[in-house]
């Protein structure tokens, strides 16, 4: 359950990131 | 054991929560404006505030505890465990003079700041989520070291000094923000500086000062305690000569870089709430060597304690024993002044947790990728919103922490390895680009995983000492991001000289700086040509907050 809290913050992150993303 | 507090202990004790809680409502109105008051204080801080702010943050509950642990176990050999934050004496004049000219809110926003394009957006996000969630547990790790010093010294249930004094430390940190964060340090830096001192000479007088201690250490056959060199070898023991060139090496060369300790993230925020350059060094300078102080005096104290109660075994038992020092011989009515100052070591560190993981998820994850055009008004709401989840997120981790401790351990400390080169080369080589240390970072969490866990579990390696895993990570995660850097494009030329500009790094920037040179932003004699930083922003259309 640590880990996955963890993780699952880091790749929200990263997911949000992608999205967002000719400047 | 379990102390019997006096009225005028408690008396103390609720004087102290006071004054805390006096120091948010006071800073209200400047926290609230918007979200550089919220998180930086404008920006505006001369250096004294946030160099004790450095200090009192890194002096938390579970401090005294583990440095204890190192110097019980070791003598004063074990006092090299705590130099690691001599990365900071480097950093003052170098990494932190570059990262207060980038003007990044924080460590994940310098990412956009030296590199570009999507690469650099990854990291952003990848590092913004990794913070909150880090900030969260480094919550709950000291929130529950406050949890077992109640239930040492009250018997009280250990919920109980997890959850309670965090909340009345919410009260300010909702408030206020980084303006009652940083005057909240400031108070509580003093009295916890005070009673570390106050407390430890009162230890070492019991044991019968210096002189006490070395008799009762020869008459143990103990002197070698003394010694700080006291090595063990070369390569093996506990505190082998290999063990302390790696230290001294993270000390010295962590300086010039960013995040090559996890301390980096907070001085980070601290840095940047600094009101100049200047400011920004002295803050870190002052509020290391303060620490170093602080673990020199403890180590003496812990000395004497030794000699006191020279047979405990259990690592447990031994670990109280600075609080041990104070509340066993300590005058009746200063049980409560010293308790105070326990709450003030424990609520400067709490404070500033909360803080910064609500910037990351405010600042890098909710403004930069979810609602770009928020109001000052907003991003301040969104704060206070994820300074709560934060807090609940907290109490979880601290209830499990019994339990998930060793992975807790690898992910803080094993995980730094082998990103310690990749964050010095980003500050001090051009050529290094995003996806050289995106695959840092990936590469990583892979080999760490398998040089700490899978491998010596499936018996391919035995299980190596701490300061082995260092070095083959390091090294393993060079046969990766090296090879990716160099076969993928370097930054943009205009996007390097704009950072350059701003920011001023030293190292390999030669073909960088000739640039900028040639386009006559960098003079002749070396200064920024004033209006250099506006002239050579590239037209770049990506949000730039």
């Amino acid at each position: 359950i640590g880990m996955t809290i963890a993780y699952a913050a880091s790749f929200l992150g990263l997911i949000l990131a992608y999205r967002a993303w000719h400047g | 054991m379990t102390v019997t507090f006096t009225f005028l202990d408690w008396l103390w004790v609720v004087l102290f929560l006071l004054l805390m809680l006096g120091s948010g409502i006071l800073f209200y109105r400047l926290g609230k404006r918007s979200e550089s008051d919220f998180f930086l204080a404008g920006r505006g801080l001369p250096w004294w505030l946030p160099a004790s702010s450095v200090y009192a943050t890194h002096t938390a509950t579970d401090t005294p505890m583990w440095i204890t642990g190192v110097i019980y176990k070791n003598g004063m050999a074990g006092i090299w465990y705590t130099f690691f934050c001599g990365w900071a004496a480097i950093s003052a004049f170098v990494s932190t003079r570059i990262f207060r000219r980038s003007l990044a809110y924080t460590q994940a926003e310098w990412n956009v700041v030296r590199f570009t394009g999507l690469g650099s957006e990854l990291l952003r996000g990848w590092m913004a989520g990794w913070q909150f969630f880090m900030n969260m547990f480094v919550l709950g790790w000291v929130g529950i070291a406050m949890g077992r010093i109640c239930e040492y010294l009250f018997a009280w249930p250990i919920w109980i000094g997890l959850i309670v004094f965090s909340l009345v430390c919410a009260v300010y940190v909702l408030a206020a923000g980084y303006w009652g964060v940083v005057m909240a340090d400031f108070q509580q830096g003093i009295i916890a500086f005070l009673v570390i001192i106050i407390v430890s000479v009162w230890g070492i007088h019991t044991a019968g000062g210096p002189n006490g201690i070395i008799e009762k250490l020869e008459i143990l056959g103990e002197l070698d305690r003394m010694n700080p060199f006291a090595f063990t070898g070369w390569w093996s023991g506990d505190f082998p000569i290999a063990w302390f060139i790696t230290m001294m090496l993270i000390a010295f060369l962590g300086g010039f870089g960013m995040g090559t300790t996890i301390d980096w993230y907070v001085e980070a925020q601290r840095i940047q709430s600094a009101k100049t350059v200047r400011d920004a060094s002295y803050s870190i300078w002052w509020g290391t060597i303060l620490g170093l102080i602080r673990n020199s005096v403890w180590a003496v104290a812990i000395l004497a304690f030794f000699v006191l109660f020279p047979n405990i075994t259990e690592p447990s038992e031994y670990e109280m024993g600075w609080f041990r020092l104070g509340f066993d011989y300590l005058p009746a009515g200063m049980l409560g002044f010293f308790f105070a100052a326990i709450l003030a070591i424990h609520l400067s560190t709490i404070s500033s947790h909360l803080n910064l993981g609500a910037l990351y998820a405010t600042r890098d994850l909710y403004q930069h990728y979810v609602n770009p055009q928020a109001s000052q008004k907003r991003l301040v709401q969104v704060g206070r919103i994820s300074t709560g989840i934060l807090l609940l997120g907290s109490f979880f981790y601290g209830l499990i922490m019994e339990d998930i401790t060793s992975w807790l351990i690898f992910a803080l400390w094993i995980m730094a390895a082998g990103i310690w080169l990749p964050n010095i080369l980003q500050v001090i080589w051009w050529r290094f680009n995003a996806w050289g240390y995106l695959s840092s970072w990936i590469a990583n969490l892979g080999f760490s995983w398998l040089v700490v866990w899978i491998l010596p579990e499936l018996n391919v390696i035995p299980n190596l000492l701490d300061y082995q895993q260092f070095w083959i990570l390091m090294i393993l995660g060079a046969l990766v991001y090296f090879p990716v850097t160099l076969l993928t494009k370097s930054e943009p030329m205009d996007h390097l000289v704009h950072y350059y500009v701003m920011s001023r790094p030293i190292g390999w920037w030669k073909p960088v700086r000739e640039e900028a040179m040639r386009r006559g932003l960098i003079l002749t004699n070396g200064d920024t040509a004033s209006g250099a930083e506006q002239a050579s922003r590239p037209l770049d259309t990506y949000p730039s907050i």
